[in-house]
């Protein structure tokens, strides 16, 4: 591995080792160019994951929660979430928010790069489907992942494992989709069921919200790090990026960082690559303000922290007189249905939904969730009601296409700062009106499935606040630099040394978990670059 | 160490009565089920669990227990549910946490996995075996569907 000093100018300057900064990294390092990535976080160590102790869930509700405000780490930033009905989630460190992702593994789909032609809203990308496919192709055999070729709904496409087991929840819904004579297919997941490029196969443990300690949900600190590093990738943790700089002539020329001791540092580099995903991104540009970018940096369009996208999401909970083993399996990857996924003209919204299906908790979170809801109590009747809901229950997570709105921001918080005293990132966001009737329509059908699954009781949550996993939208894409931050391969259209390859640079959200198609976007660009190498800044 | 204090060696010292009233407050949110088959939350040593997982818990636990007068233990069972009721309704947060450690506790216990059909011990190396599914009906699934939208260039 290079090392670089202080002082001596990297070729390439990578911030943020998650999703997208891993596949960036992998793809350029055989250019042989020196590349040092950036992350604020640490590695994690299987080990150290929850389900290695009895006390698994507890954790999740403390040091490995998903949300950062609760967990509070040192190397986690707060996130003011005040003026948001979703909060956001991720996790900081290498692998960044894969550590913790559920591994629900959708692409976008083919109409989804054409909103604009297909259904009159929100804008085109720059990019479609057929130019990334050999970058999906690739990037599900880096990273792993299980599947069944097939589904109607997608050109063809052939995961490299053979599915997960559906299980009797699975099954379940299954039959309920065809009871209804809708959609369904086993989902793509970001997790092995085979041994797999010296993994072990997934054991079924169920909750990988929590880090694997099994090693079989590809999160990239053991897919694509391990590689990128072998061939010459540095790799810094406990770097906090304060700011990018820019040099007289206003290109990007570096990074302000603090080191784990809280040090002031500063790392030259030729070329800088943002991928600290959909808020990280635009907060740091937002912070990286001088003479030629007073608004920030790459930020001539005024869009950069502008047109957040989440999926907002609702969730249908049946509940079983049948044992369903809920707990057993991992959780957010069973089946999907497709059947609301494109617009339809006869409803009242625009674009549409996926509908996962997930698993049940552990009995904890059961029961907490229970105590929340009303539904089991504690004192004398509480056995009674554990007992028809644990491992009773089967959810539709109703992940709703979400359309770019300027009024959905991220800015910098005028008062909370990290630990570094970097501003906080601020999440100023509604739900739209087209998202309330597509969430309202989602739960109906929802509560049908569930009726046709014969639940003997079926819950639901119109919009699910800890629901920020997808951080979209906030330095979009686009051929024309007045209504986009980069073109149509990540570079910045203000700054032509600077490029993003994280979640920012969707154009629209799509209704799936976007992050194949963000590690798919990252490899596009990269080899973009690369083909580009002699004349990168023209 | 169990929360059982020992009722013939009168008069309880502070400690002792303390107990006491923790043992009552386990076995008033958390009792034996009807059928006897799973034990109550007191059966369980809450103090251990105290001691060794959540010890930022303990000055809690003190103040929660500070609630509930040394006649709780012995008040029958509707008087003690609306004691905790009054308690979970003037102090939600203080309670939710004290409900938290307790079901913490509880669904750790080997015995009560066992009882709810879980594997005792940590979900990791053991692991789960999950049914395959039945992949044969998704030939249906390919026949009806209208397949993908397609987007020109
Ligand atoms: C609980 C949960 C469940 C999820 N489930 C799914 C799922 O099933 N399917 C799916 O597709 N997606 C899922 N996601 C989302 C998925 O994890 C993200 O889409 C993906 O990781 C985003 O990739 P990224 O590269 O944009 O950012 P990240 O992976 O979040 O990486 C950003 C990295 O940048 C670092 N960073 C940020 N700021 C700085 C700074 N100033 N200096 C240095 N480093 C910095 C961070 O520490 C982090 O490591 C889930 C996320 C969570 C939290
Ligand atoms: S279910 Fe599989 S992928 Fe998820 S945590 Fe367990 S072993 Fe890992």
């Amino acid at each position: 591995m290079n090392k670089a000093s202080d002082n001596e100018t990297v070729d390439v300057l990578i911030i943020g080792a998650g999703a997208s900064g891993a596949a960036v990294a992998w793809s350029l390092a055989d250019t042989r160019m020196h590349i040092l990535c950036l992350e604020q976080g640490d590695w994690t160590t299987t080990s150290d994951y929850p389900t290695n102790a009895k006390n698994w869930e507890a954790q999740q509700f403390g040091a490995y929660n998903i949300n950062p405000n609760v967990r509070g780490l040192e190397t986690d930033y707060p996130i003011n979430g005040d003026a948001s009905p979703i909060d956001v989630v991720n996790f900081n460190g290498v692998g960044g928010s894969t550590i913790l992702y559920a591994a629900h593994w959708p692409r976008l789909h083919p109409s989804d790069f054409r909103v604009k032609t297909l259904d009159g809203v929100a804008d085109d990308w720059p990019v479609d489907y057929a130019q990334l496919e050999p970058y999906f192709v690739e990037n599900d055999r880096m990273m792993g992942v299980s599947g069944l070729a097939g589904d109607p709904m997608y050109p063809p496409k052939l995961p490299p494992l053979p599915p997960l087991p559906m299980g009797l929840v699975g099954d379940t819904m299954a039959k309920a989709y065809d009871k209804l004579g809708w959609h369904w297919w086993p989902s793509d997941s970001a997790i092995i069921s085979e041994p797999y490029e010296g993994r072990d196969k997934c054991l079924n443990l169920g909750p990988c919200v929590s880090g694997c300690s099994q090693g079989g949900k590809s999160s990239t600190d053991i897919t694509y790090w391990p590689q990128a590093i072998r061939s010459g990738v540095e790799l810094r943790t406990r770097c906090r990026v304060r700011e990018i700089t820019v040099n007289e002539q206003g290109m990007a020329d570096g990074a302000i960082y603090y080191d784990g001791d809280g040090q002031e540092r500063f790392q030259k580099a030729e070329v800088v690559i943002m991928a600290c995903n959909g808020v990280g991104t635009p907060r740091i540009l937002l912070n990286s303000k001088s003479a030629q970018f007073p608004d920030g940096l790459a930020n001539n369009s005024g869009l950069v922290g502008k047109n957040l996208m989440f999926h907002p999401v609702s969730v249908v909970q049946g509940v079983f007189e049948e044992r369903l083993d809920s707990h057993k399996g991992p959780q957010g990857c069973c089946i999907l249905s497709k059947e609301f996924y494109e617009t339809d003209g006869d409803r009242d919204f625009v674009r549409g939904y996926n509908m996962q299906i997930v698993r049940g908790a552990g009995p904890l979170t059961t029961a907490m969730q229970g105590h929340g809801s009303g539904t089991i109590p504690w004192g004398p009747g509480h056995h009674e009601a554990f007992r028809k809901r644990f491992d009773h229950v089967a959810s539709i997570v109703n992940v709703c296409e979400d359309l770019p709105e300027e009024c959905n921001t991220v800015t910098l918080d005028p008062e909370l700062v990290d630990s570094n005293g970097i501003p906080a990132p601020k999440i100023t966001y509604r739900v739209s009106e087209n998202s309330r009737k597509m969430l309202a329509h989602s739960v109906a059908r929802g509560r049908e499935v569930m009726e046709a699954a014969g639940a003997r009781e079926i819950v639901s949550n119109d919009l699910l606040r800890a629901s920020g996993w997808h951080l979209l939208g906030t330095a979009r894409m686009g051929h024309d630099p007045a209504s986009s931050v980069v073109n149509s391969w990540g570079r910045s259209h203000d700054v032509k040394n600077l490029f993003i390859v994280d979640g920012s640079i969707f154009v629209t959200s799509g209704g799936v978990n976007p992050t194949s198609t963000i590690q798919a976007l990252a490899l596009h660009i990269a080899d973009t670059m690369k083909q580009n190498l002699a004349n990168l800044f023209d | 160490m169990t929360n059982d204090g020992n009722a013939t060696d009168h008069p309880l010292s502070p400690a002792q009565r303390q107990r006491q009233r923790l043992s009552a407050l386990l076995d008033t949110i958390l009792p034996a089920s009807e059928d006897g088959a799973m034990p109550s939350a007191g059966e369980l040593d809450f103090l251990a669990f105290v001691r060794e997982q959540a010890e930022d818990f303990m000055p809690a636990l003190g103040r929660a227990l500070d609630h509930f007068d040394d006649e709780f233990p012995d008040s029958p069972l509707p008087v003690r549910l609306a004691r905790v009721q009054d308690y979970a309704g003037t102090e939600g947060k203080a309670f939710n946490s004290l409900l938290f450690h307790i079901y913490d506790c509880y669904y750790q216990d080997d015995r009560v996995r066992e009882l709810i059909g879980v594997m005792p011990g940590p979900p990791f190396p053991q692991g789960n075996t999950v049914e395959p599914g039945d992949l044969s009906r998704l030939d249906a699934v390919v026949a009806r569907s209208p397949g993908y939208r397609r987007s020109l260039r």
